[in-house]
């Protein structure tokens, strides 16, 4: 398990290190230039050397990639904003903040909404879904399929204002989505999240929904569960005991990779609602040319999904202990 | 005017075109329910009115807002955050609305009537809008009496000095730079050599630039006269520092402010919380009120969402309000069709002008028939279409927007407020005088929802008349890098440009001087006339403001009609909304939008 853990996590950082390469290759491949964006009405080529040298752009990128690295992991004293302690990722260029308190401050509003649609659409979705597979065939496996179809094939940049225009604006059933911190106010926090969670969950619901439809009759399908059958364990025994862990595997592995890109910002929902998270931070990084909120952003998201990634593939073997790892 | 830049305003259209992709919204056109005739009338009265006030003019407090109560909060809905509140490294529209509540300056922008379009400039922190007696070279300002910062340190001269000094140092690189070229004598960047520290190493302008002979007095020394500099200090990016409080780069979270309200807490790119300030005393202000008791702003509103919101009324939103979100395209004619809804708008202009530049470095475009074939030819139309029809936009005939001084509403030399469909016939007639017709004309567009729209039916008006038009698509997020570059290879593109305040002085020198060609810089179509850069020279001399509005409004017809390189299109309109609750809802044609300072809760 330990060897397991240490190689995938030495995996994961060489993974980070090169997307760090290549993002910031990709950045100054851009024919785009930060300080065009901050130097304002009355820009001259002077006025962009000045913007260039106080952010560092004018010393040569490979030296600028260094002076990256060596802030994340050794923090810096060298910005004028003040100290930055490891993981240093620098000061935005277009708020001037730390990116790094940045993303933390996000996170929770980010998190909030990840958790809370994660246990909606767990719960629905899987039950529906093995619902389905237990009436397979019935009306209810039919109507179930068909709805999950439906609402699957749908958006949230339609259903989000769509849900807004009718539970918020017109009958005023829900409060208008808001972010509120819960250790400030708790009652706030649930009632500003619940259309976000209705919404987000909706959507990933009626795909788990087919998924653990057609999982579990796989699962059914399979010898060991025709021999616990014939061996006369009972059908309610079978599907539980037998069939429901097997099918828990594919489950398992996209629940891992949706929650880390979710983690990782839940970009449209946040942007629909206006929620400040990570998600719109992200947007907001690129509208701004804001190379060290777009590093921060990216790495950070990119840890979150590979972070549950590793716990994924441990988690196999508490599920199915077959799995060996190794 | 302190709005936006070209940059930001590529960041916003970006963003704007953003919004529309990710709410999966269409626009929709409407070309009914226009208050033309009503902007432009007030437009009209503005221009004729503003006036540099003098002591009586310049003393507090306000006159008060008919129906204004006191109390309440606010609920103020913003789609982006706050990057900016040091003053130096304040330009764009919605920090320059918020700096209208936080900041003062030496001068300001008195409303001297309730509709927010007549103004004059007057002393703010001093006690009149500025005295030279020598047409501008020299200008001697006055601190009033009993003006604190937030903390209740007293505002003296020396703050003002160390106001001016410290835009010269390097982190200072956002905000407005006209007073530190007038001080140095120099255009572009090299005025920083003039205090390259600015005051952080105990080093200060000399006393034949900036004088301060005492705890009250302020005297400005240019080299050449500068006639406009109560305008120009007028800015949100010259408003007072605080000497003791200068936290330099750090000052940009969390200013000592001087206006009716502090900051009580700020959440970037969540929320931002306004108060009274107490340190402000109201008879010192003839331009501010303090009638809410409370602002709460939040961020990641976008237009749409703070539409809907402000529309549906309800709850904490009837006292709600955008300083700076429009009313959505989708929603604009559903708005002004109704009554009780439209009630609740303000609209009027913004301070940008859009325009067809012809690249002049181009060979091809050195044949002045040719750009005469291309000002017949472009139509307009789809231009005001895209953008959500007459409320949006207004067919321009020249450059100059209607709510700065001079604005000549009988100019249109190419028929376009008559005609904004485009006249081929007599393009093509031009083409085939030349011997050009079919030429190719490679048409750079911006790749926006509203981009695609206009560019595909303009190009196809230029087909008729005779030109090969190439349409080619520049990305939004770098589109005015790309065109502003010397060596780009699109014939046509369009831009937009504001004014800085109400003078033509920021907007013909920018654009059209042909010594400030080069990459990066604002005279996009490249145009270096002879006649255009001495016209420039000699009007930035006239200290009569009514004289030299004149003169730059002819420089704006010599160029439209006799150079042609540009093609003027049309001047941008915007509509705002606010709860049924907000008292006090006026559209200041300065700052662009909603006045903040006049709010009140009913």
């Amino acid at each position: 398990m330990l060897r397991f853990l240490v190689r995938r996590i030495i995996g994961a950082v060489v993974i980070l290190f090169l997307l760090s390469i290549v993002t910031f290759v990709l950045f100054f491949g851009v024919p785009r230039d930060p300080a065009l964006m901050m130097c304002g009405k009355t820009c001259n080529p002077d006025a962009i050397a000045n913007i260039h040298h106080v952010l560092g752009l004018d010393k040569p990128i490979t030296e600028q990639y260094w002076i990256f690295l060596h802030n994340l992991v050794m923090g810096s004293n060298q910005f004028a904003q003040g100290p930055c302690p490891a993981p240093c990722f620098g000061y935005s260029y277009h708020t001037n903040e730390q990116v790094w308190a940045t993303l933390m401050d996000r996170l929770p509003t980010t998190v909030s909404l990840t958790l809370g649609a994660a246990v909606c659409f767990l719960f629905v979705g899987l039950g529906t879904g093995l619902l389905a597979a237990w009436r397979r065939g019935t009306l209810i496996d039919k109507a179930a399929t068909a709805g999950a179809m439906v609402i699957s094939s749908l958006q949230i940049y339609f259903l989000g204002p769509l849900a807004l225009a009718i539970l918020v604006y017109q009958t005023h059933w829900f409060d208008k989505p808001d972010y509120t911190d819960f250790t400030h106010d708790p009652v706030s926090w649930f009632t500003g999240l619940i259309i976000p969670w209705v919404i987000l969950s909706t959507i990933f619901a009626a795909q788990y929904t087919r998924m653990a439809r057609s999982s579990m009759i796989e699962q059914l399908q399979e010898e060991h569960v025709r021999t616990a059958r014939a061996k006369g364990m009972s059908r309610a025994y079978v599907f539980f005991r037998y069939a429901w862990r097997g099918s828990l595997i594919p489950i398992v592995t996209i629940f891992g990779i949706d929650l880390g890109s979710l983690f990782g910002g839940a970009i449209i929902t946040e942007y629909t609602f206006g929620l400040p998270g990570l998600g719109n931070l992200a947007v907001q990084s690129v509208f701004f040319s804001d190379l060290p909120l777009l590093l921060g952003v990216m790495l950070f998201s990119a840890s979150m999904i590979l972070l549950f990634n590793i716990i994924v593939d441990a988690a196999y073997a508490f599920i199915d202990p077959r799995v060996r790892l190794s | 005017m302190s709005r936006g830049g070209r940059h930001v305003y590529s960041a916003l259209s970006v963003l704007a075109a953003g919004a529309l992709v990710l709410t999966g919204c269409s626009k929709g056109g409407s070309d009914t329910g226009t208050n033309d005739k009503k902007d432009q009338q007030d437009a009209k009265r503005q221009q004729a009115s503003i006036k540099f006030g003098g002591t009586a003019d310049s003393t507090g407090p306000a006159a008060p807002v008919p129906g204004a109560k006191s109390g309440g909060a606010m609920e103020v809905l913003q789609r982006d955050s706050y990057a900016h509140l040091d003053p130096g490294q304040i330009y764009v529209s919605d920090e320059g609305s918020l700096a209208t509540l936080l900041h003062r300056g030496l001068t300001g922008y008195k409303t001297t009537s309730n509709d927010g379009h007549q103004h004059e400039v007057v002393g703010d922190l001093a006690t009149d809008s500025g005295t030279t007696a020598d047409g501008g070279k020299t200008w001697k300002y006055t601190l009033k009496d009993g003006i604190k910062f937030q903390d209740g340190t007293p505002i003296t001269s020396k703050d003002i000095r160390w106001s001016i000094e410290r835009l010269f140092a390097p982190f200072i690189n956002q905000g407005p730079t006209y007073v530190q070229q007038w001080l140095a004598d120099t255009s572009g960047a090299t005025y920083r050599n003039l205090l390259k520290d600015g005051p952080y190493k105990g080093k200060h302008l000399p006393n034949s630039v900036l004088e301060t002979p005492d705890d009250k007095t302020i005297v400005f020394h240019f080299k050449k006269s500068h006639p406009d500099l109560p305008y120009a200090l007028a800015m949100a990016g010259y408003a007072v520092v605080s000497q003791k409080g200068d936290t330099k780069e750090r000052y940009d979270k969390n200013p000592v402010v001087t206006g009716p309200y502090k900051i009580q807490s700020f959440k970037s790119g969540k929320s931002m919380v306004l108060v009274k300030n107490p340190n402000w005393d109201p008879k010192t202000d003839p331009i501010r009120h303090q009638y809410v008791d409370q602002f709460n702003i939040t961020f990641n509103q976008q237009f749409e969402t703070s539409t809907k919101s402000l529309l549906a009324d309800s709850g904490a939103d009837q006292a709600g309000i955008s300083f700076n979100n429009q009313v959505d395209a989708g929603n604009l004619s559903q708005v002004l069709h109704d009554p009780k809804m439209k009630a609740r708008t303000v609209s009027g202009y913004q301070p940008y002008v859009g325009q067809m530049n012809i690249n002049m470095s181009h060979p091809a475009m050195k044949d002045k028939t040719v750009r005469e074939a291309i000002a017949y030819a472009l139509p307009i139309t789809p231009f005001v279409r895209a953008y959500g029809g007459n409320d949006a936009m207004e067919v321009a005939g020249g450059l100059i927007s209607p709510t700065v001084s001079g604005y000549d509403a009988a100019f249109d030399p190419w028929g376009k407020k008559k005609n904004p469909g485009g006249d081929p016939a007599k393009a093509k007639a031009l083409l085939q005088k030349a011997g050009k017709l079919n030429m190719k004309l490679t048409f750079g567009y911006i790749n926006t929802p509203e981009g695609q729209q206009y560019s595909t039916a303009m190009a196809a008006g230029l087909k008729k008349a005779g030109f090969d038009v190439q349409r080619q698509e520049i990305p939004a997020e770098t589109y005015y890098d790309q065109v502003s570059k010397l060596n780009n290879n699109y014939d046509i593109f369009h831009t937009a440009w504001g004014a800085d305040w109400p003078s033509a002085s920021t907007v013909l020198p920018p654009l059209y001087d042909g010594r400030v060609i080069a990459d990066g810089a604002q005279n996009y179509s490249q145009v270096n006339d002879p006649k255009i850069n001495s016209e420039i020279d000699r009007i930035n001399t006239i200290t009569d403001p009514v004289k030299s509005a004149a003169e730059w409004e002819k420089l704006d017809q010599y160029i439209v009609k006799d150079v042609v390189n540009v093609v003027p299109t049309a001047y941008y309109k915007q509509v705002q909304i606010a709860g049924s609750k907000v008292g006090g809802l006026v559209y200041d044609d300065v700052i662009g939008g909603v006045d903040p300072r006049r709010l009140y809760i009913k």
